[in-house]
This record gives structure tokens, sequence and C-alpha cells, in this order.
């Protein structure tokens, strides 16, 4: 019988929104005006406010949680780098694809926003 | 308005220990975080449909708020890079304990590199859920903000 490999992730897409930005301030407690004030972030090196970068991981982990279930939570991984911002306005794409099998299930991970980076690296998880 | 004594994130050194973080996510507050990111996995909910399980990021994220808070970010700060296991599920409304500390600590073109590493456990227990590493970036020179 062959060995089952790790399965397709499903992708998802987030719009970024000021709205949703202020809705994870108030989750998290994180009021950092990069992320909630337009006026400050408006002269900083990105021109306007940003999401969260655990606001962005988190989606991530969605799309690990939908495919995997708990089995996430118990040995899951993410390693990654922040590579661009998530911009307010902009829509995020997720994506998880298989990379390697083996003792653990490897997955490249790509967070994109049109044509720039915003989050890359890798998920694992335990196998079957 | 008095002055902001906390060190920054740039000056600390590598070994520095943050005090240790207690809290609670209620399932109020995990039903507010799973709003706030969209995530509407039914993971989370037991048979009845009641919220049973912590979101793991939901622990990560505070832990990283309230580590954060014992230092100042400087006006440039970024976060550059996140490593997170996630050891075990965590039962709605644990009361949890996180330790951290600058693991790291390196200096390139004006900026302090910090890695801080954390660790959440269920309180009063060594059963650790989630394991954390941040990478941060923070200007060695501060610009007053405000």
């Amino acid at each position: 019988m062959a060995e089952s490999g790790p399965p397709e992730i499903a992708p998802l897409e987030r719009r970024v929104t000021q709205e949703t930005i202020n809705r994870y301030a108030e989750a998290s407690g994180d009021f950092n005006p990069i992320h909630v004030d337009p006026e400050f972030a408006r002269g900083s090196p990105f021109g306007g406010t940003i999401a969260h970068g655990m606001l962005v991981l988190a989606h991530v982990s969605d799309a690990m949680t939908a495919a995997f279930g708990r089995r996430w939570w118990q040995g899951g991984r993410l390693k990654v780098r922040f590579k661009g911002p998530a911009r307010s306005g902009s829509t995020l794409s997720v994506a998880a694809r298989p990379a390697r099998s083996g003792e653990r299930w490897e997955y490249a991970v790509a967070v994109t926003s049109g044509d720039e980076t915003v989050v890359s690296g890798t998920a694992e998880v335990p196998p079957d | 308005m008095g002055a902001d004594s906390r060190p920054s994130l740039a000056q600390l050194p590598r070994g520095h220990r943050f005090s240790p973080v207690s809290f609670r996510l209620s399932a109020g507050d995990a039903r507010r975080y799973l709003e706030a990111v969209q995530d509407g996995n039914s993971a989370y909910f037991d048979d009845e449909g009641d919220l049973a399980w912590t979101p793991p990021m939901a622990a990560a994220a505070f832990t990283l708020k309230a580590v954060m808070d014992q230092a100042r970010l400087p006006s440039g700060s970024l976060h550059a890079a996140q490593e997170l296991e996630f050891r075990r599920p965590i039962p709605i409304d644990s009361q949890l304990a996180a330790s951290a500390a600058v693991a790291q600590r390196s200096e390139m073109r004006g900026m302090a590199i910090s890695v801080v590493e954390f660790e959440v456990s269920l309180s009063g227990t060594d059963e650790v859920a989630v394991i954390g590493r941040s990478t941060v970036m923070a200007p060695l020179e501060e610009e007053s903000v405000g």
C-alpha cells in the first residue's frame, strides 16, 4: 500500500481593512500606532497602516487548523519571515504547499498581496 | 505625562529575563479573537457548539504582547521573523503562565536584532502548550514619538 503524503491545503484569502486591523487590536490589546493610527502611519516608511504580523500568521494557522484540526495544535510548527507589510486596503492570499514528507509533513508557506510577498516560510505537522 | 521608564528593547542584553506573565483567555476573549482573525474553524468548539479550546495563536499573541509591553519599542521597530511550536491543545479558560528571555542579540546598521524566546504553559503544571521565538529589529538610537 502506498504511503500517503502531506495532503493539499486549501488556500484562503483575507481582506485587510482598517476595520479588521482595529478589531484585531481590540482583541489582542496591541494598539501600536503603526496599525491603528492612519495619520501616524502616513509618516512611516509604509505610508499607511499595516496589519499586525500575528494577525497575518493567524490566517496561516487558520488554514492549517482547517486541514488538520487539533493535530495542528499537537506538534504543529511555523517558521516564517515577515518580508513585507500587509497594508490596509489589500487582500492577502494564504497558501501552504506540500514540500516534504517523512517524520513530519512540511509545507512551504506564503502569504502574498498581489505580487508582494508578505510572509514566507514553512509549516510542519506530525503525519497521520 | 510621566516619562516612560521601561528599557528599550534595543538595549536589553542577551540573557535578559522578562518578568513572568500570567493570564487567562475566557470564552469571550477567544470568541472576539476568532472573529477578529476571521477564523471559522469548528475545531475550537465541542459537540454542543460551545467554545472548548483556546486558539493557540491567541495564546501566542497575548504572550508576545505582554512580554513586549515590558520594554519600549522604538519607532521604526519591525517584527522580522516568528517561529511557533504548538505542543498541546489549551482548554478554554485555562490559566496560562509564560516566561520569556532575550535569547540572542546582535547589531547591524544601527539596528539591534533581538530574538525573544517564550514558553506558555498551563499554570501550575509543566505542560508546555506553546513555544515561540520572535525576531524583532529595533533602532539603537531612538526618535522621540509625541
